[in-house]
């Protein structure tokens, strides 16, 4: 009970899965961005200027040389920018029309120690997230499982099947390479009448999960499986990067495309493009509607944000309407007062966040950001995309993921 | 009405919103309301109408006050107290005494804690018990069957916006329907439900009221319909709404206490599961 039936008509949680034909779409940049990777400082291997091979190292942590980026497409290093205290902004790579042979490398992945040193070198770390917090995993790390994500519930988002389809073997000689980098299991989470057959491996454990969001996201699927918490970290990553892991190990090859969705409440015709990572939105989304009645947002609706660049692990492009700059300014909700609006406890707020977690007492937790109480209700196990359906959901109007990752900021720094 | 849409985009995250904004949830409440309060006018004619001015003017005139003080945006929540406090008393009592509970409920209770949803308890169930124990004699009317029956469409319309806990309500009726029981011998559940459906909606199931974890709100209800038999001086077919006006006061008071136990519960649960 709760959701109330009128408020779904037109909800974004009904619109469907994006499928059909998928499009290749060259972009004419692409970006590293460093809003996903937040506390990396960059040690620089390129310089503004140099040409670059699509796989070719851009970056490295500082505080971990042995994870470094590379560049998803092969062009000019266009700019480099920098946040405050040399974090990273971005890294711009401008597409060159002359297409070169990438790089191709033997890889070795006889023994657990020579992958990991394989997919450090070659550009696929980044892709893992290790939980708690949700940054890339230190290279030393043993993590207690790894979950590999092939499910998609976000609103408008890729229909995984259709990028796995043609893809089979690759994600299952990827699934079964990341066996080696932990000594717990790894967990396919796959839609529920995937198609995809049986992928065998010790220690590879299916789990099928139907249902609307939030139970695609992958925290969901942590707290099913009894993961994380008093635990050990546990890594997650996407399925697309599990076929570019199989690729690496079949060709030698990094494989920067990516399949997602263009879709949104204000795209009339949804669909689904092959782009690469971090490419540019402005040459993706061109047609796709009226750039002055639309805006273009990396991400879901939920889950989102403002971009020129696709973010390294976003799957979808949404397309939501230009609310006009005149009515910005003037507040259309006048009882909310001037102050921040009231968390009105209503049972709709339980179907965001699943496996009864007191939602409303967390919700307080971040509001007053309050770090003891919140570790407390379990947002160890969280990061921002799992409160993005509260934040809709909550009469404040409040942005949750913002305040989660303060209070997990908080809790890291006294770890 | 923009605010009720489905689902507003939004400029900037979070992008969509689902749920109603503060202003709309009061307007869903108001809605609600209204059959009861047409009910009651109807029943009560001029004294009625009476009360209902001077229940405006005091609510607007303390909904100002604090909107300039403060330098806010007006907002019209203290209307759903108004209207909660014309059906449950309709030119029953004086309309000074009127005032300076409605007064004493909307300020005491909401407008000092900076408005409506930072308070703890309910403002119309604070006016009320102001009114029993500084006024004793002046009695809540009890529930015609017609205000009973029009406060259907208002329940349905709460539950399915998410705005009433149908657990709280489930178990704070099925807690009075056990105590009348072990009391009388006997219980007519229609007879209570009649008594009773008005506050129990309005008073006792607000959701800044109640406790906001789902086992929580079974725990409050239970709690809720525990006291306002405990409270009950006579024994009857339904508790007197006194009784359920001082019992939601103190569930009120005792929902984050709740919650707070709930959450203790669940964390030492969860512990005890990973071993």
């Amino acid at each position: 009970m709760g959701l109330a039936f009128w408020h779904r008509i037109g909800s974004p949680l009904d619109a469907p899965l994006v499928a059909g034909p998928v499009k290749r779409c060259d972009v004419k940049a692409a970006a590293i961005t460093g809003v996903d990777f937040p506390k990396v400082r960059p040690v620089l291997a390129v310089a503004k200027g140099d040409a670059v091979h699509a796989g070719d190292v851009l970056f490295r942590d500082r505080a971990h040389p042995e994870i470094c980026w590379v560049a998803p497409l092969s062009g000019i290093v266009d700019s480099i920018d920098f946040a405050p205290r040399r974090m990273l902004s971005s890294v711009v790579i401008a597409a060159d029309q002359g297409e070169r042979e990438p790089p191709r490398r033997k890889v070795d992945v006889s023994t657990a120690a020579a992958l990991r040193a394989t997919l450090l070198e070659r550009g696929l770390w980044p892709a893992f997230q290790s939980r708690p917090f949700g940054h890339v995993p230190d290279p030393g790390e043993s993590p207690d499982a790894i979950l590999i994500v092939a499910t998609e519930t976000e609103p408008w988002a890729p229909d995984p099947m259709i990028a796995l389809q043609d893809r089979k073997d690759l994600f299952a000689k990827g699934a079964q390479a990341l066996t080696l980098l932990t000594g717990g299991p790894v967990h396919l989470c796959l839609p529920s009448g995937h198609g995809l057959g049986t992928i065998a491996g010790a220690r590879l454990r299916t789990t099928e999960v139907a249902g609307r969001h939030p139970e695609g996201l992958a925290g969901t699927h942590l707290r099913r499986l009894g993961l994380g918490a008093t635990g050990g970290p546990v890594w997650t990553i996407g399925y697309q990067d599990v076929v570019a892991v199989g690729h690496l190990l079949e060709t030698g090859e990094f494989l920067p495309e990516r399949i997602i969705s263009i879709g949104g409440p204000n795209c009339s015709k949804p669909r689904l493009v092959q782009t690469v990572i971090g490419g540019r939105i402005a040459d993706l989304a061109a047609g796709a509607a009226e750039p002055e009645a639309a805006r273009a947002i990396s991400g879901s609706v939920f889950s989102g944000r403002e971009s020129a660049w696709l973010g390294y692990r976003h799957r979808q492009i949404s397309l939501i309407a230009r609310v006009a700059t005149a009515s910005q300014g003037r507040r259309r909700d006048r009882t909310g007062g001037d102050g921040p609006s009231a968390l009105v406890p209503t049972s709709r707020l339980e179907a965001g966040l699943p496996f009864g977690l007191p939602v409303v007492p967390l919700l307080r937790a971040l509001a007053v950001g309050d770090a003891e109480a919140a570790e407390r209700l379990g947002c160890r196990d969280l990061i921002e995309e799992d409160v993005a359906l509260l934040s809709a959901l909550c009469t404040s109007g409040a942005d949750y993921g913002p305040l989660l990752r303060r209070v997990l900021d908080e809790l890291e720094d006294s770890a | 009405m923009r605010s009720l849409a489905a689902s507003g985009y939004r400029q900037g995250p979070p992008f969509v919103r689902l749920a109603l904004t503060p202003g709309a949830v009061t307007l869903v409440q108001i809605a609600a309301l209204l059959p009861p309060v047409m009910a009651t006018l109807y029943q009560t004619g001029f004294a009625g109408a009476q009360a209902a001015a001077a229940l405006a003017a005091v609510t607007l005139v303390w909904e100002g006050a604090f909107a300039l003080i403060r330098h806010r945006a007006l907002t019209w929540n203290s209307a759903t107290t108004a209207l909660i406090l014309l059906v449950m008393l309709p030119g029953t009592v004086p309309v000074w005494q009127l005032a300076l509970a409605a007064s004493f409920g909307v300020v005491l209770a909401e407008l000092v804690f900076g408005g409506r949803g930072f308070g703890f308890a309910n403002a119309a169930v604070v006016s009320l018990a102001f009114l029993i124990f500084s006024f004793p004699g002046s009695g809540i009317a009890a529930n015609t069957p017609l205000v009973a029956a029009s406060t259907l469409p208002g329940a349905m319309a709460l539950i399915l916006t998410g705005l009433v806990s149908w657990r709280v309500l489930i178990s704070a009726f099925a807690a009075l329907a056990f105590s009348v029981t072990l009391s009388t011998g006997e219980a007519d559940l229609v007879v209570l439900l009649t008594a009773i459906a008005f506050a129990l909606l309005f008073l006792v199931a607000d959701p800044l009221a109640a406790a906001s974890t789902n086992l929580g709100r079974w725990v409050y209800g239970l709690l809720v319909g525990g006291l306002a038999i405990f409270f009950d001086t006579g024994a009857g077919s339904a508790p007197s709404l006194n009784a359920l006006v001082f019992a939601a006061l103190l569930g009120s008071i005792f929902a984050p206490l709740i919650d707070h136990l709930v959450v203790m519960a669940m964390v030492a649960w969860r512990r005890r599961k990973r071993g």
